[in-house]
């Protein structure tokens, strides 16, 4: 399939919105761009990365990716140095501190950064800047895990490095620490013309949950989250048993499964333990999904739940609204970024908030239908790849004239 | 900037916004007074005048951050209500909106003095924003041209022009009106849109009122039509 181009997007956010796209583009003029990251494949960052990357070329931002090399031991650390910084207790080496370092000067020195803005992204590469002395590019760090309780000795140790760069990116005012550089918000963003996004013939959507035998004769309420006990699934069955009293409905869980996962196979035996022989439970497991049918089963559900007790962002909020479904999601993390109680989704805080939420939306769909509707509007204004894009604009901008609150584009 | 001067020809202009982040909150009043006394500029203005551009509907009726967060994680609703009562269109600088921000909070708490001790549900986290403002290609040359591209223009346009300029022409009076008195010569027309209540109306909804205001002008301004019109009635 041929990417979709900027033009495309025109039917999905309006002309305008990419009108101004161009112009910003236009005084941002011939600039270049390096993203670094520490994988092409899986995970959020290589997936935005991706779509990102082509569409910055098209506006005439030269923009390549590289991704930094590694064994496994530089990868086994750098994934404790994921959950440290998420706040995990955990104490770090020397050695370890050191092997990281050592990854990050090897990969230094295998690179060029002749770009006008080098952006590192996540903690892996970060400390690259160490080596690039007398640098006269700018250099910003995004940040795209959770720093909001990091891990107090590594956040010492990483945060020298992390202000050495002209700027930090963060997802979220809930994720940034204070720092002696300038720090921006960029909210992670879904692309509305991708296979998990894009419209669906209602055949289709038909055809999805005729495929995995689920019943459409009753609403639908779903799921769509990894068997992880932070996504609470074990709480979305007891929250759905609790409301089946009042409504009738049925429950459908859909979840990924990496291949070597024991802790997913636990969680999912819980999950059915809790669901017991119940006929309007319906649990799927992928490894891995296929992003149309995600799509459909969204599509396809009356009321779509994200009750997370733990979160990063939870994008998948953002997807579930983009189709205008009913959302009612766990107020931890980046969730109230997306849903505003009682506007663009309902926030809970228990299975009994969930339970609740669930009749309430039931047995309302008109106001269940408001909600959606408001919510495809918050998207559209602050979730979508094109706001991303604007957001890089700007950011070049803002990096040639730092300390100007206001830059007027008028020649 | 400098001040433009105003011609016949109405180019629009728009705006954008990114969204800077400081590390700093509030946990209380008093933290929230403090950052409101020492923040920038920039941050005042991105928890007031930039809180248009929010998802208006579920910020209504407060018209900042401050309000909202005052109201629902404070639960301090007489001291949001005095907040939401600081009307933004009459502050064409943010060092007279910030000291009435202060002193509002201030009387506020000599009066409940506890209310500085209590803990809020959820912090308030300051956020700055850098703003880039730029021409578009729209061009307005008279009354029908500007109501038609009205339709059409972005609603950072409409938020730009009507909300976000007076900081720049330090004037009391939105850009649209300022155009339609000087350049059209229609001072009882610019009167009437500079009487929109900014408070009541989301991007969208003050378009819509600006188009109506137009047509419902353009129809009692012209004798024929208004005679077919009273016809019609009779």
């Amino acid at each position: 399939m041929t990417e979709p181009s900027l033009w495309d997007y025109r039917e999905v956010v309006g002309p305008n919105i990419i009108e101004e796209l161009t112009i910003l583009a236009s005084h941002v003029g011939n600039r270049s761009i390096k993203m670094i990251n520490s994988t092409a494949v899986g995970g959020g960052v290589a997936e935005m990365l991706h779509r990102m990357v082509p569409l910055l070329n098209e506006m005439g931002i030269s923009t390549e990716w590289q991704v930094i090399q590694g064994a496994d031991e530089f990868y086994e650390i750098t994934k404790e140095f994921h959950n440290a910084l998420q706040g995990k207790e955990m104490r770090f080496e020397k050695a370890a501190l050191d092997t990281y370092l050592a990854y990050n000067e090897k990969n230094h020195a295998l690179m060029d950064f002749d770009q006008d803005l080098v952006v590192v992204h996540d903690p892996q590469p970060a400390a690259l800047i160490h080596w690039e002395k007398k640098r006269k590019n700018r250099w910003v760090w995004r940040c795209h895990i959770d720093l909001s309780h990091p891990n107090p000795q590594l956040w010492g140790f990483l945060k020298p490095y992390i202000e050495k760069y002209d700027a930090a990116i963060f997802s979220s005012a809930l994720f940034s620490p204070e720092l002696s550089v300038p720090q921006y918000r960029f909210y992670p963003a879904i692309d509305p013309l991708d296979e998990k996004n894009k419209e669906l013939d209602e055949t289709y959507v038909t055809r999805i949950f005729e495929k995995y035998g689920i019943p459409r004769d009753k609403p639908i309420v779903t799921q769509i989250s990894r068997y992880d006990p932070w996504k609470d699934p074990v709480g979305v069955v007891r929250a759905f048993k609790m409301a089946r009293k009042y409504v009738d409905c049925n429950l459908l869980l859909v979840g990924d499964k990496a291949a070597d996962d024991p802790e997913a196979e636990k969680v999912l035996a819980e999950v059915k333990a809790e669901a017991g022989d119940a006929p309007d439970i319906h649990i799927l497991m992928f490894s891995p999904s296929i992003a149309s049918e995600i799509n459909a089963f969204q599509r396809g559900s009356d009321v779509i739940l994200q009750k997370s007790i733990k979160e990063g962002f939870a994008l998948t909020v953002s997807e579930a609204l983009w189709k205008r479904r009913a959302v009612i999601g766990g107020a931890v993390g980046g969730i109230p970024a997306q849903i505003i109680h009682g506007h663009t989704g309902i926030l809970v805080h228990s299975v009994e908030g969930a339970s609740l939420a669930i009749r309430s939306l039931l047995n309302q769909p008109g106001f269940a239908r408001r909600l959606g509707s408001t919510g495809h509007q918050r998207v559209k204004d602050e979730f979508l790849i094109t706001k991303n894009l604007k957001r890089y604009l700007l950011l070049l901008l803002a990096l040639d004239k730092p300390r100007d609150e206001t830059i007027f584009l008028y020649q | 900037m400098k001040e433009k001067a105003l011609t016949k020809v109405f180019q629009f202009s728009s705006s954008a916004s990114l969204e800077k982040l400081t590390g700093q909150r509030a946990l209380n009043l008093r933290g929230l007074l403090d950052l409101i006394k020492t923040c920038s500029d920039s941050a005042i203005f991105y928890h007031t005048f930039s809180a248009f551009l929010k998802l208006r509907e579920a910020q209504v009726p407060y018209n900042s951050d401050f309000a909202v967060w005052v109201s629902r994680s404070l639960n301090e609703k007489a001291l949001a209500e005095k907040l939401m009562a600081i009307d933004l269109s009459e502050y064409n600088a943010i060092k007279n909106l910030r000291s009435r921000l202060i002193e509002v909070i201030q009387s506020y708490a000599e009066e409940n003095s506890p209310v500085f001790q209590k803990h809020a549900n959820e912090p308030f986290y300051l956020h700055d924003v850098m703003r880039v403002v730029y021409l578009t290609d729209k061009f307005a040359y008279d009354l029908l041209s500007f109501r038609d591209l009205l339709s059409t223009v972005s609603i950072y346009s409409i938020y730009y022009h009507f909300i976000e300029s007076r900081l720049n022409t330090q004037l009391q009076t939105d850009d649209f009106s300022a155009w339609i008195e000087k350049s059209l010569g229609l001072p009882e027309l610019a009167k009437i849109i500079r009487k929109i209540d900014l408070s009541v109306y989301t991007l969208e909804g003050l378009r819509a009122r600006m188009i109506q205001l137009i047509d419902e002008y353009r129809e009692n301004s012209n004798p024929e039509r208004r005679q077919s019109r009273e016809r019609a009635d009779d």
